[in-house]
């Protein structure tokens, strides 16, 4: 039993660990902003994750475009924004006058962050992304509380320790039901 | 109704016109404009989900500029790959390449067909075709038939692999990959069951 799980473990790291290093080459292309490259690298690394039947951690897949998979890079390639019609519907007064002052923040300091958004916008707030190359949108709920199902401890079986691995973000995960 | 009624009796020959009698109730008019709402808002939820092959290459994800790149700026890129081959191939210092009478052999030679070649500094050793031969440069793109390589002078050259035998150094250790073996798509070269014997064309 032993045996047989330690060779299923070995099929899947060589699969694990060229989806990671394509994960790293399609950022790598993207801030050089080689923006074929990096589509062409982060949707190679999706495939070879649906042929392999490997879950990349949700937190990576979001990073990736869903429509050209490039990978979103704040500041160099994708847009954050706050959707203001849903906004106003959301938070009727209050959030509005909060949304102005981030505005203005947000001409000041040119490139903005998840986080400091994070902390002045109320938790029910959308964050918008918006992808350059393909204008593909994507709408997250700020809120650092929720997590998916995925990143609970409770959903963690066991941790497979590799030891020829660096530890780049990629940690083995079984998942439970 | 009116418009309908001059263009039918345009149709006809000009000393026929004043004969011409139309019954209204003979007419029967087929709604267009619902179909035509269904239609588009079909198409317009359709754009939003998925890129199509057509808007794909449209935005310029399946061209490759010839001399733009930079050979510098694919460096980072060989950087990574030569960590990732250690990785692959549980290579650490003084790991020799196994004999061919050894064991260890044949499931090394496996790993290595599965070894991802992207950021791989390649040469064409041999090749049917003698102008590409000497050949050399970090690979970019990979699909079934073809190599991408980008060579020292900033060039994109596009190498088919079935043609020519392939020569990889990873540190002290030299590999010579036969072009046949590498012929399977790059997404599928990692689950892929891999034949343990092709001929040899050369």
């Amino acid at each position: 039993m032993a045996k047989n799980n330690k060779k299923k473990m070995f099929a899947q790291r060589l699969v694990c660990s060229r989806m990671n290093f394509l994960y790293q080459a399609a950022h790598l292309m993207a801030e050089d902003s080689h923006n074929t490259l990096g589509a062409y690298y982060g949707k190679l690394c999706r495939n070879v994750g649906t042929k392999a039947m490997m879950h990349m951690a949700p937190a990576l897949k979001r990073t990736l475009c869903k429509r050209c998979s490039l990978p979103l890079i704040p500041g160099v390639n994708t847009s954050l924004s706050v959707p203001q019609a849903k906004e106003q519907t959301a938070a009727p007064k209050t959030g509005k006058k909060r949304h102005r002052r981030q505005r203005s923040k947000k001409q000041a300091g040119q490139k903005t962050e998840t986080q400091p958004k994070a902390s002045t916008v109320d938790e029910h707030t959308l964050l918008q992304m918006e992808c350059a190359l393909c204008q593909g949108r994507r709408c997250f709920v700020v809120d650092s509380q929720r997590e998916c199902w995925l990143e609970q401890p409770q959903a963690l079986v066991e941790v497979l320790d590799i030891e020829a691995d660096e530890g780049e973000g990629q940690q083995t995960q079984a998942q439970a039901q | 109704m009116e418009p309908l009624l001059e263009y039918i009796t345009d149709l006809v020959v000009t000393h026929h016109r004043c004969n011409v009698n139309i019954i209204p109730e003979h007419i029967t008019m087929l709604e267009g404009a619902k179909s035509r709402k269904q239609h588009s808002s079909k198409r317009r939820s359709h754009k939003s989900s998925t890129l199509s092959r057509r808007e794909y290459a449209r935005l310029g994800l399946n061209t490759l500029p010839t001399r733009q790149m930079r050979y510098e700026q694919v460096l980072p890129l060989h950087q990574l790959w030569r960590s990732y081959v250690r990785e692959h191939l549980g290579l650490r210092e003084g790991t020799q390449v196994p004999e061919v009478h050894e064991p260890h052999y044949e499931e090394f030679s496996k790993q290595l067909i599965k070894l991802d070649l992207h950021g791989a500094r390649l040469k064409v050793i041999q090749s049917k075709c003698k102008t590409l031969e000497g050949l050399a440069g970090i690979c970019v793109m990979d699909t079934k038939n073809v190599l991408k390589l980008l060579g020292e002078d900033d060039r994109l050259r596009t190498v088919p692999k079935s043609e020519c035998v392939f020569g990889l150094s990873v540190g002290n250790m030299n590999f010579t990959i036969f072009g046949q073996h590498l012929t399977i798509r790059p997404a599928e070269r990692s689950v892929k069951k891999i034949k343990t014997y092709l001929q040899p064309f050369i």
